[in-house]
């Protein structure tokens, strides 16, 4: 019953603030409601059972990629085109797409006798690194997984570094040399 | 004993020699030397003969066989390279080495001073390759494989002289027009396959598979697809010996060398037709319907070409007709199952027209290269020996009695007289009977008049050639000489072969040996065939008529040629008006039949055909332009739009799946 | 009444559904990115949902996968954000629609 509330609220949470994002003129505006979205969405994941992915969601999502999202926004001055019209032609042929979609698969989920267990067991820290790195109770498939993960985020910031670094030489930089 | 491998080896070594020979001096100018390369050519033949000649003293009565190698070994057909040397091989072996070594011995003395001398002999020991493949093998397939090597040195040595546009030609059409046969040889072994299993081609199979139908009475059985096998057969050998309707080849093939006319067209090539029917006589014997087509073929064949030969004027083309004509008789004789006969002409024949071809050839090189007969006269005088051995066959060809066609033609037309069992049936017409009316004399009278036509072209010949005065040109009197000792010693040896070979079967008086010697390989198919009651008539009889018929001839030439004024040759020697009607009659019919409808086929395919391609094919793009076109059309420049559109794409294919229960 | 497994699976759905929203009717390029990280968040709620309704040893398959997503999404925004850079470098704007060179 308490479960029930908690989520109750929670989820009106997540869903105002996803469509505080949809309605948003700045996008700042739209960053900080993902933010709360997010953050609600966190709380979810320890209502059902798995507390450590809570906290992760918060430190990572939240926290990392957020933050990243908004200090692009504030470089790049984001808010450039805000004068363009929010909803258009397309938004009038794809707004009612998405809603068809959910709608037919809500239906199909709907009639499925989906039901919680009872045993389910709670994702705590020490499971979750259990099932991750004991690779003789449960193989090898998450470790590796795990490993090949760190290997792309690794991968994914040398090229973010080389896509988006300027030029020695280039305009750009010849315009920032210049204005020293 | 030596093996029968060595025998077709020679020749073939011999090519190969003379062939890198030729090709390693092909840069220099003036070619390789004469004397090796004729000595060369001569030894492979030579040593041939004498293999044969070996074998042949001490041939066992049944023959001897030998099989080389498997050729071809698959599980539905297998196909073994062996040879046979029996009774039929030996005789056609023992005159194709022997006649090719005189006349490779002449060619060195007539190819003097031509560039192409050492390719000349390769040729020419190709050929006897091939020929020799042809007689001695064992199987259908391998003398098929000697078949087209004949077939390929005859194109090869008729457009020897390749830098005459003409002398392509000629060779063109001789190979296509046996290709034509070739199909129906091919497709008759085919037809044996189908009846009897691949092992079928081989002789002595076929021949136990007779003997099998005949004990068994089952002879009704397989008479109707023998008969398609023998038509097939026949058609192959009209390609391969010159008869209706695929002889027009071999006039024209008198384009090359005169030594290859003799070789070839006269002696050795054009027989292997007549050596086939022979071969394959025990089925022959049993079809009686195919046996009368080729009575009736080569009877046609031999009035039709005799009559030709009396209006020509190049002395070698009246020789071709001539060929064609001989050629006829023999498949008269084995049209009437006397296969024996018809071997003893082909050995006759050999002689005395390989002896006349290399006397026309002695006579154009003594006259430098004239062909038109109305040219000649009088070279009795300037070139005797040519002469003596040219009038020496003429009087084989003709019968007269005691040389040796006489001995062969007369025995076949004894034998059409008295073995053709050909008949207009008989039948009711308005209530009356017309009874069954025997048709074996009128195909002897043919063959006697033809008899009378040969003589009388024959005489004609000798007469334009030799006797009379000169029409040629002054200067060309000058230079005519006789020929070199070594294009006279062929010549006078086969003249001797006019004259004596005969002796080897002179029925009359009592020599068989000939006869004897085949009667291993075809005395079952004859006697088969045998008729069945004998007439007793004289053997005298025909001898007489023959020669009644040849001294017919030789008065009439005389009557007509002799003191004839003999009008200037003008233009080319072709024959003009209606003697070119009929001697080109097989050349149009061939035009109507199979130049022009190809023709016409052609064009269809080249402009009709072509059109419906080039439509489709555009229809084809122009289809897959307009798809293309209509799904690029679904690009749009929001990339926004796309990703709706995919959505769009998903809700249907969600539905889909929805509907049918995912069952999908 | 309960929580049922059904209605966090709806609440996905509907977050998700506004994410798609969001990331193809914005013209803004930042919105597009949010739109598909609030898309990205749906999906794990769903799996971390259907987690619960497993028994003990499947169940937590749900709850490491959402940690690789999580890991992926990071990987994703950040390269995402600096072909922005980029492309805001060549044409001067954060237009979605100004950024297509299609034709037709």
């Amino acid at each position: 019953m308490l479960a029930l509330i908690y989520f109750i609220v929670l989820a009106i949470i997540a869903v105002g603030s996803a469509v505080c994002v949809l309605l948003s003129r700045h996008p700042l505006y739209g960053a900080l409601s993902l933010v709360l979205s997010m953050v609600s969405l966190a709380g979810i994941y320890g209502l059902l059972g798995s507390p450590f992915l809570g906290v992760v969601q918060i430190m990572v999502y939240a926290g990392a990629i957020m933050m990243l999202l908004t200090f692009v926004i504030m470089v790049l001055n984001g808010a450039r085109d805000s004068h363009t019209p929010m909803f258009d032609k397309v938004s009038l042929f794809v707004i009612p797409a998405v809603l068809v979609l959910a709608g037919l698969v809500g239906f199909a989920l709907v009639r499925s006798p989906i039901a919680f267990d009872a045993a389910t067991i709670r994702g705590s820290v020490a499971i979750t690194s259990k099932t991750l790195f004991d690779v003789a109770q449960t193989g090898p498939g998450y470790f590796v997984l795990f490993e090949v993960l760190g290997v792309l985020l690794l991968s994914a910031m040398g090229a973010a570094v080389l896509l988006a670094k300027k030029r020695l030489g280039s305009v750009d930089s010849e315009k920032t040399e210049d204005n020293h | 004993m030596i093996s029968l491998g060595l025998i077709p080896l020679f020749p073939l070594l011999g090519c190969l020699i003379l062939g890198a020979i030729a090709v390693i001096s092909s840069g220099s100018k003036k070619g390789p030397a004469e004397g090796f390369v004729g000595t060369l050519a001569v030894l492979f033949p030579a040593l041939s003969f004498g293999g044969v000649a070996l074998l042949a003293l001490n041939m066992p009565e049944g023959g001897v066989r030998e099989t080389l190698c498997t050729w071809i070994d698959l599980p539905m057909f297998r196909a073994e390279i062996g040879f046979l040397f029996d009774g039929l091989s030996r005789i056609m072996l023992l005159f194709v080495t022997g006649i090719g070594t005189l006349i490779t011995l002449y060619s060195i003395g007539y190819m003097h001073g031509d560039r192409g001398f050492a390719r000349f002999f390769a040729y020419i020991n190709l050929f006897l390759f091939s020929m020799i493949v042809l007689v001695l093998s064992d199987n259908l397939l391998l003398t098929f494989l000697g078949w087209e090597g004949v077939g390929l040195c005859s194109y090869l040595l008729i457009g020897f002289w390749n830098k005459d546009l003409s002398n392509c030609k000629a060779a063109n059409k001789a190979f296509i027009v046996n290709r034509v046969g070739d199909i129906g040889f091919l497709l008759g072994m085919l037809c044996l396959v189908t009846i009897g299993g691949a092992a079928i081609l081989n002789y002595d199979v076929l021949s136990n598979f007779i003997s099998m139908v005949i004990n068994g009475n089952h002879v009704e059985l397989v008479v109707p697809a023998l008969s398609v096998a023998g038509i097939l057969f026949f058609i192959g050998c009209t390609g391969k010996s010159a008869q209706i309707p695929l002889l027009t080849w071999l006039p024209d093939a008198m384009a090359g060398p005169t030594p290859v006319s003799a070789l070839i067209h006269a002696a050795t090539m054009v027989t292997s037709g007549v050596y086939l029917l022979a071969r394959l006589g025990s089925m022959f014997a049993l079809l009686p319907n195919v046996l009368d087509i080729i009575v009736i073929v080569g009877m046609l064949t031999a009035f039709w070409a005799a009559v030709a030969g009396l209006f020509q004027n190049d002395i070698k083309k009246v020789l071709a007709y001539s060929t064609i004509s001989q050629l006829g008789y023999m498949f008269m004789a084995s049209g009437v199952c006397a296969f024996d006969a018809s071997i003893f002409h082909v050995f006759t024949h050999a002689f005395f027209k390989a002896a006349l071809f290399l006397g026309a050839g002695a006579v154009i090189h003594a006259l430098a290269g004239e062909q038109d007969m109305r040219k000649m006269g009088g070279l009795l005088k300037k070139t005797p020996v040519t002469a003596c051995v040219m009038i020496f066959a003429f009087l084989a060809i003709v019968g007269f009695p005691g040389f040796a066609g006489f001995w062969s033609k007369d025995l076949i037309l004894e034998r059409l007289f008295m073995n053709c069992s050909m008949v207009i049936p008989g039948f009711t017409l308005f209530g009356a009977e017309i009874p069954t009316i025997p048709l074996n004399g009128v195909v002897y009278a043919i063959g006697l008049a033809t008899a009378v036509i040969t003589a009388v072209y024959m005489g004609r010949l000798i007469i334009l050639t030799f006797f009379g005065s000169y029409r040629g040109s002054k200067e060309s009197e000058e230079h005519i000489h006789e020929a070199p000792a070594v294009m006279l010693i062929p010549m006078v040896i086969l003249a001797f072969g006019a004259v004596f070979a005969g002796y080897l079967w002179a029925d009359s008086i009592g020599i068989k040996f000939f006869a004897e010697t085949l009667a291993p390989v075809v005395g079952a198919a004859q006697a088969y065939n045998a008729p069945a009651v004998t007439a007793h008539l004289n053997p005298v009889i025909f001898a007489a008529l023959g020669t009644i018929a040849a001294l017919l001839g030789m008065f009439i030439a005389y009557k007509v040629y002799a003191n004839a004024r003999i009008p200037a040759a003008k233009g080319s020697s072709a024959p003009e008006g209606g003697k070119a009607t009929w001697t080109f009659l097989f050349d149009t019919l061939h035009k109507y039949v199979g130049i022009i409808p190809v023709n016409v086929l052609a064009w269809i395919c080249d402009v009709v055909v072509d059109k419906i391609l080039a439509a489709a094919q555009w229809t084809v793009g122009a289809i897959a332009t307009i798809l293309g076109d209509g799904a690029a059309s679904f690009q749009v420049r929001k990339v926004r739009l796309q990703i709706a559109l995919s959505i769009l794409g998903l809700v249907a294919l969600v539905a889909i799946v929805l509907l049918t229960g995912g069952s999908f | 009444m309960e929580l049922q497994a059904i209605y966090v699976q709806i609440l996905a759905l509907v977050i998700f559904a506004i994410g798609l929203i969001v990331a193809v009717s914005r013209r803004n390029v930042f919105f597009v990115l949010m739109g598909v990280e609030l898309a990205l968040n749906a999906v794990n709620l769903s799996f971390v949902g259907f987690a619960k309704t497993l028994p003990n040893d499947m169940s937590i398959v749900g709850q490491v996968v959402p940690l690789f997503s999580i890991a992926v999404a990071a990987a994703e925004a950040c390269v995402g954000l600096a072909m922005v850079i980029l492309i805001f470098r060549n044409r001067e704007s954060v237009d979605a629609d100004t950024y297509s060179n299609m034709k037709g």
